[in-house]
């Protein structure tokens, strides 16, 4: 019994260091040393550089290999220019309660200077999702819970003066390092490579 | 009526050299408190030096900030320092101003790594400039008058 307490007092820090995140938006162990937290908005043209060619990247090095846990984060952006980006993080919420939320980003980013300019944003993820899941995902857009869902997103994100997109919250050890600029990969990795060294 | 104009000035200085000073010791700071990779990251973003060049930057220039800052505060090596705040700002400001003019997307890099250049941040950078310019002017003037 007592052994049992001890492990569960042990364990806790490291449960309560996962911040809340719906199962859907999320890749990796939640229990990786490194937690990643990416706040991103579809219709900037910065998070899709990222998503399509440096992601990718991160994910294999440190999400796939357990050395990370990764949180997506709704962050549209309120500027005019960005006028779908709400929607937009809608939409892939919703996917994300089919289990789609991979495919629908994709979509998203892949066809954002369409939808970006036309705001036919439904007409870019469609293809992606069967004729069921088209139906859940186009209700479930508008449902209360997804939409409060984006909102929990940018306070949380807010909350942490987060002012431009995209922006990864590296946490380790309950360190907390904003990460904004992806620019040369290299220079984030050999900071990620460094910490895990500590 | 001079001696009271000159005080006035010679008051002036001393706060503007002292919020100066403040103003690099914070700069440095803030860039200490980050990893070098990020300032690295953000140096790279100009595409003025080559990579290495970035890195050895990155790894350096928060520590000179602190020391110029330092002397600014305190008062000492003032022609040194005061010459070395504006050649620092003078380049700072031509980047800067490249940067905007060439439509890049980058930050700063000013005072941490999450803030873009804009008409904001130029006119806050052109200020800094003109009062550090203002300093080494009255830096070689004081010197030259006590001599």
């Amino acid at each position: 019994m007592k052994t049992l307490a001890l492990a569960l007092a042990l364990l806790l820090p490291c449960v309560a260091a996962v911040p809340e995140a719906e199962k859907g938006r999320t890749m990796g162990n939640p229990s990786a040393p490194l937690l990643f937290e990416l706040y991103s908005d579809f219709m900037c043209p910065h998070c899709k550089l990222l998503h399509e060619q440096i992601l990718p990247a991160i994910v294999l090095d440190y999400v796939k290999s357990g050395k990370a846990y990764l949180i997506y984060r709704e962050y549209p952006l309120a500027i005019p220019s960005h006028v779908y980006a709400r929607e937009a993080a809608a939409y892939a919420v919703a996917a994300s309660r089919v289990g789609k939320y991979q495919e629908v980003s994709d979509a998203l980013f892949r066809t954002q200077d369409t939808w970006g300019s036309n705001g036919a944003i439904w007409a870019s993820i469609a293809p992606v999702l069967t004729p069921d899941e088209r139906m859940k995902v186009k209700g479930l857009s508008a449902d209360p819970g997804v939409l409060a869902s984006v909102q929990r997103d940018v306070d949380r994100g807010r909350k942490a003066n987060i002012n431009q997109t995209p922006v990864m919250m590296i946490t380790y050890r309950q360190k907390v390092q904003p990460w904004g600029n992806f620019g040369d990969y290299s220079l984030l990795r050999g900071y990620l490579d460094g910490l895990l060294k500590r | 009526m001079d001696s009271s104009k000159d005080r006035i000035l010679k008051i002036a200085v001393i706060l503007l050299r002292v919020a100066m000073g403040g103003i690099f010791l914070y700069a440095g700071y803030v860039k200490l408190k980050d990893p070098w990779e990020l300032f690295a990251a953000g140096i790279r973003d100009y595409e003025m030096v080559p990579n290495w060049a970035a890195d050895l930057l990155a790894q350096t220039l928060p520590y000179f900030e602190l020391l110029i800052g330092l002397l600014l505060v305190v008062g000492r090596f003032l022609r040194l320092s005061t010459v070395s705040v504006s050649a620092l700002l003078v380049v700072f400001f031509s980047l800067m101003v490249r940067a905007f003019v060439q439509g890049k997307e980058i930050n700063c890099g000013c005072f941490g790594p999450n803030e873009l250049i804009s008409w904001k941040t130029l006119v806050r950078d052109g200020s800094l400039l003109a009062v550090s310019l203002f300093l080494t002017v009255m830096a070689f003037r004081a010197r030259r008058t006590s001599v």
